[in-house]
């Protein structure tokens, strides 16, 4: 019975490890997919009037401001700005579709976290000079080239002909799938009419402290109130999010998670631990007539001890390594049919799993001492005592 | 002999160190057994004692030999060397047949006498024995009687305690005890 309840404490824990392991793995690559190291300006409609300027004014952000900005920064370490075209006609021999369209800049591949299937990415060279490039997602080459392997074809976008040199397939984020990904000089020239309107700005902020992240959130974000003349208590006009607090957040969150799962592994294990020590306890008292006579026969309280220490460290370890080879062969067994958005490659840490064990030895060992003494305590008169 | 109460089974409790005394002296091959340590007892146990209980206290779960090899056991005797002198005892007692039993397949003179082999093993100077035919009929209460008075030719020192006559008889000296104090101490001729 002990030995079950004990199997049951370690199978839980791992499971629970496991299962914990997963919806951090499924949580993680959602997040995962731009909660990094960034900083986004966007730019909206005014809610205050300010400065002679009426409410509900549209604020449009310019390359002059992006270059401006730049001087406000002392280290940028990565940027894109970003144009963003909602539907686009987009052709291949006789297939079609309307899919949106994102002008960007090579940095653009790390701050959005981009997972290239094939080919390469947009580079410097292709927004220096503007030329006729696509990187597309995944949905599209399922819809346009049927799956096919897309880089080195054409692609007409927009009645223009673009060359694709890559594709990306970005398995938490659906919508990015859609996408095109053009040269933010190209995407400029051809559908903007060369004007020098940036729809999004974002900027990496590389190892910088999160709190120097804050900082430099709070002042651009001033600044660019200021330099657009817009209300400083304006929500829309101009908007900054800093995904490190983001990041932070979520790194509390998984933390929480773990704690939690070892919190409740930990206290299965001690209930299990409690159960041992209560039988091993009745075994004993069972056993005093037993441990009366060995002592009679010369055994010393040590070869005693070592007697109940040993039984329960045996208890502990068999049954304890049965509900985790048992826990983990689900696991095992489980883990491929599991695919889900929030829940992904669910296992346990190989040294988890020692740790556990450790651990069950130990409170085998802690939980066998109380009767050991119990039993070096008998003596040997009374335990032999007739009926 | 005595009847119950009569103080016998203390006193062979002190004689085997199982259980302290307040007053007196006891001294077991020319040392005092004053104030033992738990382990020097142990020792002094494993050495010079053996043990023959009324209930046999045999080990459930052991086989006959794996109970008469326990007393080596604890003198840190090796396996193969231990069951070859608890067979050795085994047959002294007439039960090489039924070494590997359990004890609750053995009748009660035959765990009686698997209990004297176990006493017998560790070549103890003096076997104590509480009212070993307590739980025998008297046929093999005589058996048992017999075998330990030839262990006692073999030079062994036995210690009886009994309250029934016949037993007392057939030992060398008689010593009656009442209310924890000796009554009489004789010679039986």
């Amino acid at each position: 019975m002990t030995g079950i309840s004990i199997a049951l404490g370690v199978f839980i824990l791992v499971v629970m490890q496991g299962l914990g392991f997963g919806l951090q793995n499924g949580v993680k690559e959602q997040f995962a997919d731009d909660a990094v190291n960034s900083i986004w300006v966007q730019s909206g409609r005014t809610q205050l009037s300010y400065r002679g300027n009426q409410a509900n004014r549209r604020i449009q952000m310019r390359e002059s401001d992006v270059e401006a900005m730049f001087n406000e920064m002392d280290t940028v370490y990565a940027y894109s700005r970003r144009i963003r075209i909602w539907g686009m006609q987009m052709e291949s021999g006789d297939k079609a579709g309307n899919f949106p369209v994102r002008g960007v800049d090579p940095d653009h591949q790390m701050l959005e976290n981009t997972k290239l299937s094939h080919g390469r990415y947009i580079s410097q060279r292709d927004v220096d000079e503007a030329t006729k490039v696509a990187v597309i997602g995944t949905t599209l080459v399922e819809e346009i080239y049927d799956g096919e392997n897309p880089v080195g074809t054409h692609l007409t976008i927009g009645g223009v002909l673009f060359r694709v040199v890559g594709s990306f397939d970005d398995p938490a984020n659906r919508w990015e799938n859609k996408m095109a990904y053009l040269p933010f000089s190209t995407a400029n020239k051809l559908f903007r009419a060369g004007n020098d309107k940036v729809d999004q700005i974002i900027i990496g902020t590389g190892d910088m402290p999160i709190t120097a992240t804050t900082a430099l959130t709070d002042h651009l974000l001033t600044w660019f109130k200021e330099r657009k003349s817009v209300h400083p208590d304006d929500q829309r006009g101009i908007s900054l999010e800093n995904n490190n607090e983001e990041y932070e957040k979520f790194q509390n969150i998984f933390l929480g998670i773990e704690l939690f799962i070892w919190g409740i592994g930990l206290l299965t294990l001690l209930a299990g631990a409690v159960g041992v020590a209560n039988i091993l306890a009745i075994a004993v008292k069972e056993r005093t007539k037993e441990i009366g006579v060995r002592k009679a026969l010369g055994a010393t309280s040590s070869s005693i001890v070592g007697l109940v220490v040993q039984e329960s460290l045996t208890l502990m370890i068999v049954s304890g390594s049965l509900g985790l080879v048992v826990g983990v062969g689900l696991l095992e067994f489980v883990s491929p049919m599991i695919d889900h958005e929030y829940f992904k490659n669910p296992q346990v840490d190989f040294r988890i799993a020692l740790l556990a064990l450790g651990i069950l030895a130990l409170v085998g060992v802690l939980s066998g001492i109380g009767p050991a003494l119990r039993a070096v305590s008998i003596r040997p008169v009374e335990a032999l005592r007739d009926e | 002999m005595g009847s119950s109460g009569s103080g016998k089974s203390t006193l062979l409790n002190i004689l085997g160190l199982l259980d302290g005394f307040d007053e007196g002296e006891y001294v077991l091959a020319g040392e005092s057994m004053a104030d033992l340590s738990e382990r020097v007892a142990a020792k002094y146990r494993s050495r010079f004692l053996g043990f023959v209980f009324q209930s046999f206290n045999l080990i459930g779960f052991k086989t006959a030999m794996e109970n008469v090899a326990l007393p080596l056991y604890y003198q840190g005797v090796s396996r193969k060397e231990r069951n070859v002198r608890a067979m050795e005892f085994l047959e002294k007692v007439g039960l090489t047949d039924w070494a590997e039993h359990l004890p609750n397949q053995l009748s009660g003179g035959q765990k009686q006498r698997v209990a004297i082999a176990r006493a017998l093993v560790g070549k103890p100077r003096v076997i104590l024995a509480d009212e070993p035919t307590g739980a025998l009929d008297s046929k093999t209460s005589r058996e048992v009687m017999t075998l330990l008075r030839d262990l006692n030719g073999e030079g062994i020192t036995m210690v009886v305690v009994t309250h029934e006559h016949d037993i007392a008889e057939l030992c060398d000296r008689i010593i009656n005890l009442h209310d924890g104090q000796i009554l009489t101490d004789t010679v039986n001729v």
